[in-house]
């Protein structure tokens, strides 16, 4: 910690509480899973960084949606992002949750995350190496500096939106609504 | 009166000062074991900076309350620990009250997570109540094993004899109670190899499952207590006390770092086989160290 930080400790620890403490899930929805033992163990040691991996969705505050998306997953993808506790920040991984990837023509895979839950960043490539993940989280920072890691606030406001879009793809969701509806 | 006053303010205080040390330490060491750079010494604090400013979901009247027994129970047994020369309630009370208010503090977490209904609670909570069935016996032929020697149930009392003669670990009947403590020293602290009940991988933390936000907070703070206290026992029993606070801390960080090599390399053991080790070499150890005592004091 060097010391241009402590004053910004002092005005905004919120902040970088939020920065420094990044809890990713365990959670595969696909392929890009297997970069994230290596980011997390001794060769791309993301613990410097604050960052590691929990069990629940509880502890967590950050979402990494590794790989495709079948239908299957996004009903546990949403069910998980929904008990995450805020703030929370999701990023998409890889090519396929941005617009399908080699999945485009797929009967099985939604083709925009975006559309289902709030995305705070994305990391392109198919795969992405590890570094990304590490410079994913360096350009988290930045936004969650500038308040533009706002996902969960999107999320609420634009609750509507968002599960009209789920009821489209899952049929009758069968857990009731986070936010009240009208 | 105003010294016991601050005293009793204060080894609170003190105590999580130097648990929230040792989980940061623990991270740091463990990552230099795995050949890691590992996180800053103070990420715990900065984890619980960010869970208390995080919104949390409470489960039940009881998910509140029980936490909050758990970390009175924690304080009040630290409250009767000597620190050094600190020892606030030194006068009343001894090794008796220890064992059973060290009780409550599991037994608060339990009904606070029980609260949470979710699987993966009610595993991990049989798992950590067979685990202290299993480390609870040789702990206390342990304690029978130095209150005999010593003729006191005052943990004070103990210290100080333990200051003319020499530390009771190389005494000779003692230090097989000593090395019996040592081998369920782990057990206590819930670090592998007898992890078992908080396992990330296999039940999902386990009691922690539904934690989250200001009770994770709070749950790592107990877990701080919980660590202060088991090793301050065995440092205040086996090594002698401290003449003042800071021998005592570096006889805890010694102990410490060595359970966390344990911790570091072994893998974690299924209940069974936790059991199975538990009920064996520490109980055998304890056993014969209290039979010798009593021998020899006849």
């Amino acid at each position: 910690m060097d010391r241009n930080q402590i004053t910004k400790w002092i005005k905004a620890p919120a902040k970088m509480a939020n920065k420094y403490s990044l809890h990713a899930i365990y959670f595969c929805t696909g392929c890009g899973i297997i970069e994230v033992p290596p980011v997390i163990t001794s060769r791309w040691d993301a613990e410097r960084f604050g960052v590691i991996p929990v069990a629940t969705p509880r502890q967590a505050n950050l979402f990494l949606i590794t790989g495709y998306v079948s239908v299957k997953t996004l009903r546990a993808i949403i069910r998980t992002y929904e008990q995450m506790l805020e703030p929370k920040y999701a990023i998409g991984f890889g090519s396929c949750p941005i617009n399908g990837g080699m999945y485009w023509d797929s009967y099985n895979t939604i083709k925009h995350l975006d559309k289902y839950i709030p995305i705070d960043g994305w990391i392109a490539g198919c795969m992405p190496r590890p570094e990304a993940i590490i410079i994913a989280v360096t350009h988290l920072w930045t936004l969650i500096d500038k308040d533009m890691a706002n996902g969960y606030v999107k999320y609420r406001e634009n609750y509507e939106y968002y599960r009209k879009n789920q009821e489209k793809v899952l049929g009758e969701l069968d857990w009731p609504p986070l936010y009240p509806t009208e | 009166m105003v010294t016991k006053v601050m005293q009793i303010i204060l080894s609170p205080i003190l105590a999580l000062i130097v648990g929230v040390f040792f989980l940061g330490l623990a991270r740091k060491i463990m990552a230099r074991i795995h050949w890691r750079y590992g996180p800053p010494l103070v990420q715990p604090v900065i984890d619980m900076i960010r869970l208390f400013y995080q919104k949390s979901v409470s489960h039940g009247r009881m998910f509140d309350l029980g936490i909050i027994l758990s970390l009175a129970g924690s304080i009040v047994v630290i409250l009767f620990l000597p620190f050094g020369r600190i020892c606030p309630l030194s006068n009343s009370g001894g090794l008796l009250v220890i064992l059973y208010i060290m009780l409550l503090a599991p037994l608060g977490m339990a009904l606070s997570a029980g609260q949470g209904a979710n699987p993966n609670i009610s595993i991990g909570i049989s798992r950590k109540l067979i685990l202290s069935l299993g480390y609870e016996v040789p702990l206390l032929l342990v304690l029978l094993a130095v209150m005999t020697r010593y003729k006191t149930i005052s943990i004070v009392q103990v210290v100080n004899a333990q200051q003319n003669t020499g530390w009771s670990v190389f005494s000779f009947p003692l230090f097989l109670s000593g090395l019996s403590y040592f081998l369920i020293l782990p057990a206590i602290l819930g670090i592998r190899p007898f992890d078992v009940s908080s396992a990330p991988q296999e039940i999902s933390s386990g009691p922690m499952v539904e934690y989250g936000g200001k009770y994770l907070a709070l749950a790592t703070i107990e877990h701080a207590f919980a660590l202060f206290i088991s090793i301050a026992l065995f440092v205040n029993l086996f090594l002698g006390g401290g003449a003042n606070p800071i021998t005592f801390f570096i006889k805890m960080l010694v102990v410490f770092v060595l359970g966390i090599c344990i911790h570091a390399v072994f893998p974690r053991f299924r209940i069974e086989q936790a059991i199975k080790y538990l009920w064996k070499w520490p109980t055998l150890l304890a056993f014969l160290g209290l039979i010798m005592t009593l021998v020899i004091r006849s």
